[in-house]
């Protein structure tokens, strides 16, 4: 380990403090203290509502708390929101997609260099989305197209990653190229945060779980956190103990793709 | 006849380009409310600036009311929605009756001087002057050196807002200037084609290109190319046909769109 990595692996990469958001009268998030270590991988586990994306949202300040704050260690905070609402007709390759990534860095006007092309080049060969390159996004299978957009995610090269719900309604190719991603992303020392309603994938394939429902219900290791009774007040009794699993009953009827 | 061509050649590219933004992020009623709401400004303008004895009105007066009357026609539609929680076509579309009706009320008070509605709603490329061409020519380079300049965050913009904005664009402002590219592309085309039928060469063209090309560069060409053959090309049918001219441009230009519809290999 790089004497940088060990340097970052003692602080926080994103610490929310008491952070309340309102949409109206809804209230998504209520009074929630957490601090995400750097380096750590971290599933964001909790039903519809719970306030997951509001999480990620109001980290890249997209949406404003009404009280406390939320803030990342870094600038370099990619953020891969679950909806994408793009014409099918929509003029851009998926190397242009992927090219956006770094438009965030460079500016509205400053030409790509060397660096930005490799990243994107790296972007699209991670993902395994190399041959695809010069299709247009349109014209992409929803698994395809959402490797896109995690390609344009690593093209700007950051140290805070925020996936929503990465995982919904997506192939098995791509489910593993997310997989094999994650693995990579914690070696390298860049910190991932994952929102997600899938208990197993959260209790088994990151080093930390956050349990949300509105209010932070429990935070801490994967393997010690996800207690039956955590996990009774995050889905609010919509979870069923089918032998050794435990399954979302809110959410079993989505399927994995 | 060659000053009006030359006219609508620098419209159809001006419209061509902004129209490619109109059909990505769908803003087609916005465009429309746009293109009649700036009737409260052409009249105010006129009534000020039409002289006593029935001189004309002046030219620039007018632009600079048809863009005030735009803008104010946007912001509004803006405000609406940030106080609101309607859906834009529901805002753009009470402003838009809103406008009209007041650009009515004006021009019925008006006592002696009838703006000619007839050449605000549906243009009168033939009546355009040498002064106008250079206006035209000069507002089409100030906006197409903007679209340039603004090419990647209005490209991020188009393509997904949340992701726009956690890019650092910002997105309320840049939607903003987005509107006044707009509002100027209205106010120079409806001129010549009329503020019925502007909406005509904002889309077509656009949606035409839109079919035949993979990247926003390139439907931005095509698009404008094809609005800017439009022109030239309606004016001569209308000119052999007997017809009205800016009717004819659109129909040249959705005669464009219709060919690329039918003769283009259908989608996988």
């Amino acid at each position: 380990m790089s004497a940088e990595l060990q340097a970052k692996r003692g602080g926080a990469a994103l610490v929310a403090r008491g952070l309340s958001v309102e949409f109206g009268a809804v209230t998504a998030l209520d009074d929630v203290t957490l601090e995400i270590p750097a380096t750590a991988s971290v599933a964001l586990l909790g039903p519809n509502g719970a306030g997951k994306s509001t999480f990620l949202e109001a980290a890249v300040g997209l949406v404003r708390p009404r009280s406390g704050s939320i803030e990342a260690a870094t600038r370099r905070v990619a953020f891969v929101p679950q909806h994408l609402h793009v014409e099918a007709a929509f003029p851009a390759t998926v190397a242009d997609v992927v090219r956006m990534g770094r438009y965030g860095e460079l500016g509205w006007l400053r030409r790509f260099g060397d660096r930005d092309h490799a990243l994107v080049a790296d972007a699209l060969d991670a993902l395994g989305i190399a041959t695809l390159a010069r299709r247009r996004f349109g014209d992409l299978s929803g698994g395809e197209r959402q490797r896109a957009l995690l390609a344009q995610a690593v093209a700007q090269d950051p140290e805070l990653l925020l996936l929503d719900e990465p995982l919904t309604g997506i192939d098995a190719p791509t489910r593993d190229a997310i997989g094999s991603l994650l693995g990579r992303w914690s070696e390298e020392g860049r910190t991932v945060v994952v929102a997600t309603h899938d208990l197993e994938t959260a209790s088994r394939d990151y080093d930390y779980v956050a349990c949300l429902n509105r209010r932070l219900i429990a935070f801490g290791p994967a393997a010690t956190t996800c207690t039956e009774e955590v996990l009774a007040r995050t889905f609010e009794g919509h979870v069923l103990r089918v032998g050794s699993l435990l399954v979302d009953t809110a959410h079993h009827h989505h399927g994995s793709g | 006849m060659r000053t009006g061509a030359l006219a609508a050649a620098l419209v159809g590219v001006l419209c061509g380009v902004v129209g490619c933004y109109v059909v990505l992020r769908g803003m087609a009623l916005m465009a429309d409310s746009l293109a009649h709401g700036v009737l409260p400004g052409v009249a105010i303008a006129f009534a000020l600036t039409a002289g006593a004895a029935g001189s004309d009105p002046d030219e620039l007066a007018i632009t600079l009311g048809a863009l005030a009357a735009g803008l104010v026609t946007a912001a509004a539609t803006s405000l609406i929605l940030r106080r609101s929680r309607l859906r834009e076509d529901t805002a753009a579309g009470v402003v838009f009756v809103f406008m009209l009706a007041l650009g009515v009320a004006i021009v019925s008070r008006v006592e002696g001087y009838i703006v000619d509605l007839n050449s605000f709603l549906f243009g009168d490329v033939l009546g355009v002057e040498g002064g106008e061409v250079l206006t035209t020519a000069v507002l089409t380079a100030l906006v197409l050196a903007l679209v340039a300049g603004l090419y990647r965050p209005f490209l991020l913009l188009s393509f997904d807002r949340k992701r726009a904005a956690a890019l650092g664009v910002p997105v309320d402002a840049l939607h903003m200037v987005m509107l006044i590219v707009l509002a100027l592309a209205v106010v120079v085309g409806f001129r010549v084609v009329g503020a019925l039928l502007v909406l005509g060469l904002l889309i077509a063209p656009a949606a035409a290109a839109a079919l035949l090309t993979r990247r926003l560069p390139a439907m931005m060409a095509v698009s404008a190319a094809i609005a800017a053959a439009s022109g030239p090309l309606g004016l001569l049918v209308s000119w052999h046909l007997d017809l009205a001219a800016g009717a004819s441009i659109v129909l040249v230009a959705v005669a464009a769109f219709a060919v690329v519809v039918v003769v283009r290999p259908a989608p996988r």
